[in-house]
C-alpha cells in the first residue's frame, strides 16, 4: 500500500474503530464472521444469494448501536439531542432504501417514511430551537453572577480607593501641611524668639511622627507587610497576636495560593477577628484554614453572643462581596446567642513555591 | 564604639551614620543590602549593629532573618532592628533565645536622637530594647492572662519600661519612685514568674520574655 492512500483511509477507520468500546468491536468481529460463514456455505450450494439478508441483519444491529454511540459523544444538551436523532434517521433512512432495494426495487415506497422520518427531525430540530438550552441557561446564570461579582469587586475597590485618599488626605496629609507652618514659623521666630523657635521645631518633629504613624497605618491597610514577608500563615500568626482574645490557629495547608487570594483571605480573617473583638464578647476564637477539594476553606469561630448578620455595609458583606470576585463565598451561622462560624472559601490552586 | 549600618534608603543611611558619628559611634560598614550586610556581621570586631528589617534582594524581612543567624553564630551579639512597621511576631522571635543585646524599633524613633542612640548604647550593653509600640500592644491585651495576671499594675507598669529597655535609674524617674522602691518591685516581678536566679540582665529578658508568650498562650 502507497504510502498517501495508507493515510487517508486509514486514520479514519482508526478514529471509528478506537471510538468504539469493546464489546461492539466484538460484535463487529462476530458479525463479520457470521456474514462469511454464510457466503461460503453459499459458494456450496449456490442459488439465490439469500446471504444478503444475513449481512443485512449484522449491518442494521451494528449500526443501531455505532451510530447513537458517536452522537453521545457530543457535550450534553441540544446539539447531544438532535444528533441522536439524526444518527437514529441516518440508520433508519438507509435501511428501508436498501429493503427496497434488496426486494426487488419497484415503486420507491421509501419516499413516504423517509419525508415522515424529515419532517419529524425538522419539527425536533424547531422545537429545540424555541426554548432555551439548559446549557445555555446555565451560562447566563453564570454571566449574571460574573456581571453581579465584577461590579461589587470594582465598587468595593472603588470605596476602598476612596476610603484610602481620605485617610491619607485626613490624615498624613494635614500633618505634613501643619508641619510646614511650624517649621516656617519656627524659622520667622529664630532671631527674635528662640525659646518660641524652638517649641514649635518639637511640635514640628511630633507631627512628623504621627504623619508617619497615619502613613503606617494606611500601608497596611493596602498590603501588611508581614503578609509579603511570610505568607497567609505568618500573617494571620501575627494578627491573632494583636487581637485581645485568644485565638487559637490551625493552618493545614501544603503549598501557596496565588498572592491575590492570599491578600483576600487575609482581609477577610483580619475582618472577622475584628468583629469577634468588637461585638462578640468572646472569649475565644478559633482560625482554622485548609485546603480541600481544590477550595482554600478559612474558618473563624468564636464561643461569643452570636446575632451577627449579613447586610448592606456590613464588614462581612464586604468580604462576601470580595470572595465572590474570586468565585468564592461566604457561609454564615451566629445565632442569637452564639457561637458564631464564619466559613470563607474561594477556589484555588496551590504552587509548591511562593510566587 | 564599632557600629556597623545595613539600610537600603541612602537618605535613611547616610542619616544613620552621621547621627551615630556624631553621637561617638564609630561606623565601620554601612551597606545597603542583605549579603554585603551579611558580611559585615561575620566581623568579630564590631560592638553593635543596626539593620534594617526590609533590604534587597527580596524587600521582605532580610534584616530579621541576619539578625537571628548572626546571633546563631555569635550568641548575644547586640543588633538593633528597625522597621517601618513592629510586629509582635517577629520581636518574640528576635527574643526567643533569651538572650539580651537586641532593639526591635519603629524607624520613627531615630527623630528623637537622644532617646535613640541611648537605645542603641543599652543594646550594645546587653540590654533589650523594644519599641513602645510593641510594648503598648502587648499590654493591652496582655493584663488578663497569666502570669502577668499576678503582678500588680505598678509591677506590670515597670515591666512595661524594662521592655522599653530603661535601666532602674530610667524606670525610677519615669515613675517618680525611689531606685530602691524600683528594685523592690523588679525583684517581686522576677518572683512572680518564676525566674531562675541569673544575672540581671539575663533576667530582665526572660522577663520580657515572659510577657510576650503570656500574650500569646490563651488563659485557661
Amino acid at each position: 500500500m502507497s504510502r498517501p492512500v495508507r493515510s487517508a483511509i486509514y486514520p479514519a477507520s482508526v478514529t471509528v474503530l478506537r471510538a468504539l468500546p469493546r464489546n461492539v468491536a466484538v460484535q463487529l468481529g462476530v458479525g463479520a464472521a457470521i456474514c462469511l460463514a454464510m457466503i461460503v456455505i453459499w459458494t456450496g450450494t449456490g442459488g439465490y444469494f439469500w446471504p444478503r439478508w444475513v449481512l443485512f441483519g449484522v449491518g442494521v444491529i451494528l449500526a443501531l448501536q455505532i451510530a447513537p454511540r458517536l452522537a453521545w459523544r457530543l457535550p450534553p444538551g441540544r446539539r447531544r439531542r438532535l444528533a441522536l436523532h439524526l444518527a437514529l434517521d441516518a440508520v433508519i433512512g438507509p435501511l428501508e432504501v436498501i429493503v427496497w432495494a434488496l426486494s426487488g426495487g419497484g415503486l420507491f415506497w421509501p419516499a413516504y417514511p423517509l419525508a415522515a422520518l424529515t419532517i419529524a427531525f425538522a419539527l425536533h430540530a424547531w422545537l429545540e430551537y424555541q426554548r432555551p438550552d439548559s446549557h445555555e441557561r446555565e451560562l447566563t446564570s453564570r454571566i449574571d453572577v460574573l456581571t453581579r461579582s465584577r461590579r461589587g469587586a470594582l465598587d468595593t475597590q472603588a470605596a476602598e480607593l476612596r476610603r484610602i485618599e481620605r485617610d491619607l488626605h485626613d490624615g498624613a496629609q494635614a500633618r505634613l501641611v501643619s508641619l510646614g507652618m511650624s517649621l516656617g514659623l519656627a524659622e520667622k521666630l529664630l532671631e527674635t524668639d528662640p525659646e518660641g523657635a524652638a517649641k514649635l521645631l518639637a511640635e514640628a518633629r511630633s507631627s512628623t511622627l504621627s504623619a508617619l504613624d497615619d502613613l503606617r497605618t494606611v500601608m497596611q491597610a493596602i498590603h501588611p507587610s508581614v503578609l509579603a514577608d511570610r505568607g497567609l500563615p505568618g500573617a494571620i500568626e501575627a494578627l491573632a497576636l494583636d487581637v485581645s482574645v485568644p485565638v487559637e490557629i490551625t493552618y493545614d495547608v501544603a503549598g501557596y495560593a496565588s498572592p491575590p487570594i492570599e491578600s483576600a483571605m487575609y482581609f477577610a480573617v483580619a475582618e472577622c477577628l475584628a468583629n469577634v473583638v468588637k461585638h462578640s464578647h468572646a472569649r475565644r476564637a478559633t482560625v482554622r484554614v485548609e485546603h480541600r477539594d481544590g477550595r482554600l476553606v478559612a474558618i473563624v469561630a468564636d464561643d461569643g453572643i452570636g446575632g451577627a448578620r449579613l447586610g448592606f455595609g456590613s464588614g462581612l458583606q464586604g468580604i462576601a462581596d470580595r470572595l465572590e470576585a474570586f468565585d468564592g463565598g461566604l457561609r454564615l451561622r451566629s445565632p442569637d446567642g452564639g457561637p458564631t462560624t464564619v466559613t470563607m472559601e474561594v477556589p484555588c490552586e496551590l504552587s509548591s513555591a511562593r510566587t | 564604639m564599632r557600629v556597623v549600618i545595613g539600610e537600603d534608603l541612602a537618605l535613611l543611611r547616610d542619616g544613620l551614620t552621621r547621627l551615630l558619628e556624631a553621637s561617638g559611634f564609630e561606623v565601620v560598614g554601612a551597606v545597603s543590602d542583605a549579603p554585603s550586610a551579611a558580611a559585615l556581621l561575620e566581623r568579630d570586631d564590631i560592638d553593635v549593629a543596626v539593620l534594617d528589617i526590609r533590604m534587597p534582594p527580596t524587600f521582605t524581612n532580610e534584616g530579621l532573618k541576619l539578625a537571628l543567624a548572626a546571633r546563631q553564630r555569635r550568641p548575644g551579639m547586640p543588633i538593633v532592628v528597625l522597621s517601618q512597621f513592629v510586629e509582635q511576631l517577629y520581636a518574640r522571635e528576635l527574643l526567643e533565645s533569651g538572650e539580651g543585646g537586641l532593639g526591635y524599633l519603629l524607624k520613627d524613633r531615630v527623630a528623637d536622637v537622644d532617646e535613640f542612640v541611648a537605645a542603641v548604647r543599652q543594646v550594645a550593653a546587653g540590654g533589650t530594647v523594644l519599641d513602645p509600640k510593641v510594648v503598648a500592644s502587648l499590654l493591652s491585651r496582655a493584663s488578663a492572662r497569666e502570669p502577668l495576671a499576678r503582678l500588680t499594675p505598678r509591677e506590670r507598669e515597670v515591666l512595661r519600661l524594662i521592655a522599653q529597655g530603661r535601666s532602674n535609674a530610667g524606670i525610677a524617674a519615669g515613675l517618680f519612685l525611689s531606685e530602691k522602691a524600683i528594685g523592690k518591685h523588679i525583684n517581686n516581678i522576677f518572683t512572680k514568674l518564676d525566674l531562675p536566679m541569673a544575672a540581671d540582665d539575663n533576667r530582665r529578658v526572660l522577663a520580657v520574655l515572659a510577657y510576650l508568650q503570656a500574650a500569646d498562650s490563651p488563659t485557661r
